[in-house]
């Protein structure tokens, strides 16, 4: 078998493990769920100034962002990190199998996942909350394949940070949940505010953005330039970073 | 090819080095095809940072390797390939069941096992649909045997293989093992329990401080074979020490109601002492003739720490 067939060997085992765990579902599939589902409805319809969404349709693209790195961000960071300590990354290191067939196979299955994802959500909205099918559907796919590889690559990166797995959860949400705070993730956030100029600096407002672009009629292609320029580089940091930093074994034995 | 051929790991001058504290000072030994190496020492001796240097975690400072006709360090799929590794903790995927977790270890190989029959191999064949964190200590360790086993390596890493099995799981491993030096696979085993290494090694290899202390068979070892052997039975009632039969020059200790010779070669002690009893109709009670064990050996060679 080549690395590729390798990888997809991997997803399949990747899929079992993750569907068979209840925790790992929570927060990328049953939160923005029933965020949707109550927030939502009791959000009502009101326009959002300078868009062309509605309040409820606007959560709907904003929950598939928080699904999204609660998918990649979240689930490989900890899922990495409780795999280093219980020896699972060592003991893979001394198996013929090639480093990124490893992790292709995770970022393969994280991959079902964000599909998996989309459909529901984007469901929701249309069904629910009249959102409509994105107008610009090769920008939303862009969109979210850049968000997939940012989420991955900061999911590596912060694994270096981290020294035992039990902490994983604790430090890895202490990050994330400010950052999806102030980036409009919960409720839209004006471009003048102060909160917006600090997230701006973090890729989730930029991802936030991008994605809501893709949704909104207008000209063009609909992709949002500068915010996935943002997202990349977070993505390339992340990346070397992780390449560099990475730890294959449990700190202390 | 020559004879070399049969050397399936050969280490010269291993050293290795974390920080300043020189965990690896000048190791070598060298483990035949077919053999089985129990690699003994002290935690913290430098035994399993030469285990790591031989399946390739860890690179030397220093030295020469050689396994499999191969330099560890470059950590070649090759190499990889036909070395199998049993770490100290079971490490898998806790949601897969025990056939799930060796199906996608056998994927990972040119030439794998039958799954089934690797399942079996290792006493899992009642618990293969089971998930892995229902498991047992005692059959995750078995489970991390069948993931070695897979891929039908030709040579096995074994660190501590049978800690906290019962006894009767230790020999059903001990079997195992047996069998797969039978088969021509050859085996590194780390180990805490000397009478494992009595019974399954080849070769022990004694660890201390970062060098090789005592090298030699399970029977030979730190001059085990010329050790004293030491003779003890209960004294019988009524009689005192200075009534034994026992050769002029040698002095027996009372311990307890307890006789304790030790002498290089007690065949003729023995042979005048049963002697004397059978006349007496006097039956001696307790009677142990002892060699030094390899547990005795090795307490000597690393100064008290098993």
């Amino acid at each position: 078998m080549n690395d590729l067939q390798v990888a997809l060997h991997q997803v399949g085992y990747e899929q079992k493990s993750y569907w068979r765990n209840p925790m790992a579902a929570v927060f990328t599939f049953m939160f923005p769920v029933v965020f949707l589902l109550v927030v939502g409805t009791s959000a009502g319809s009101s326009k959002i100034p300078g868009s062309t969404l509605h309040y409820n349709q606007y959560l709907v693209v904003a929950m598939l962002v928080f699904g999204l790195i609660a998918a990649c961000y979240t689930n490989l960071g900890v899922t990495l990190c409780i795999r280093r300590d219980q020896g699972v990354l060592k003991r893979m290191r001394g198996t013929p199998i090639a480093t990124v067939s490893y992790f292709g196979g995770i970022i393969g299955s994280i991959l079902v996942n964000v599909v998996l994802l989309t459909v529901l959500v984007v469901a929701i909205g249309m069904v629910g909350y009249d959102l409509h099918f994105p107008f610009h559907p090769f920008a939303a796919v862009v969109t979210l394949l850049v968000g997939v590889v940012t989420f991955c690559a900061l999911g590596l990166a912060v694994t270096v940070i981290i020294s035992n797995g039990e902490a994983a959860p604790a430090v890895i949400n202490g990050i994330y949940f400010p950052v999806v705070f102030i980036s409009g993730v919960f409720y839209p956030i004006s471009d003048s505010s102060v909160l917006s100029k600090i997230a701006n600096y973090f890729p989730v407002r930029h991802m936030v953005k991008a994605l809501v672009g893709a949704f909104e009629p207008g000209p063009g292609s609909g992709l949002q330039g500068r915010d996935l320029l943002v997202m990349l580089l977070w993505a390339a940091g992340g990346l070397v970073f992780a390449v560099r930093r990475f730890r294959w074994e449990p700190r202390h034995r | 090819m020559g004879s070399g051929d049969d050397i399936v790991i050969s280490v010269e001058g291993l050293r290795k080095s974390y920080g300043g504290f020189e965990a690896v000072r000048g190791v070598d030994f060298e483990v035949k095809r077919g053999h089985v190496l129990a690699l003994l020492g002290p935690n913290g001796a430098g035994k399993t940072t030469t285990v790591e240097i031989l399946e390739g975690y860890r690179k030397r400072d220093a030295g020469s390797v050689c396994v499999l006709g191969r330099d560890p360090s470059h950590r070649d799929k090759e190499l990889r390939s036909r070395v199998g590794i049993v770490l100290q903790e079971c490490a898998v995927d806790q949601y897969l069941t025990v056939t799930e977790a060796i199906t996608q270890r056998a994927g990972l190989y040119r030439t794998p096992r039958p799954v089934g029959e690797v399942v079996s191999l290792v006493g899992l064949g009642a618990k293969g649909d089971a998930r892995i964190k229902t498991l047992s200590g005692g059959q995750q360790r078995r489970l991390d045997l069948g993931l070695a086993l897979v891929g039908d390596p030709e040579l096995i890493f074994l660190d501590e293989p049978t800690t906290g099995f019962d006894p009767s799981a230790r020999r059903e491993s001990w079997d195992l093992v047996r069998g797969l030096c039978a088969e021509g696979r050859t085996v590194v085993l780390t180990t805490h329990y000397m009478d494992e290494a009595q019974a399954l090694a080849d070769q022990v290899t004694v660890i201390a401080a970062g060098k090789v202390v005592a090298s030699g068979t399970p029977d030979t070892l730190g001059g085990r074979d010329q050790g004293e052997t030491t003779v003890r039975f209960l004294l019988p009632d009524g009689v005192g020490v200075g009534d034994l039969p026992l050769p002029a020059g040698l002095h027996p200790e009372v311990r307890c109601g307890a006789v304790e010779v030790c002498l290089p070669d007690a065949t003729d002690l023995l042979h005048d002492l049963t002697g004397w009893a059978l006349a007496r109709g006097q039956a001696l009670e307790g009677l142990t003739v002892k060699r030094p064990s390899l547990e005795d050996v090795y307490l000597a060679l690393t100064g008290g720490d098993p």
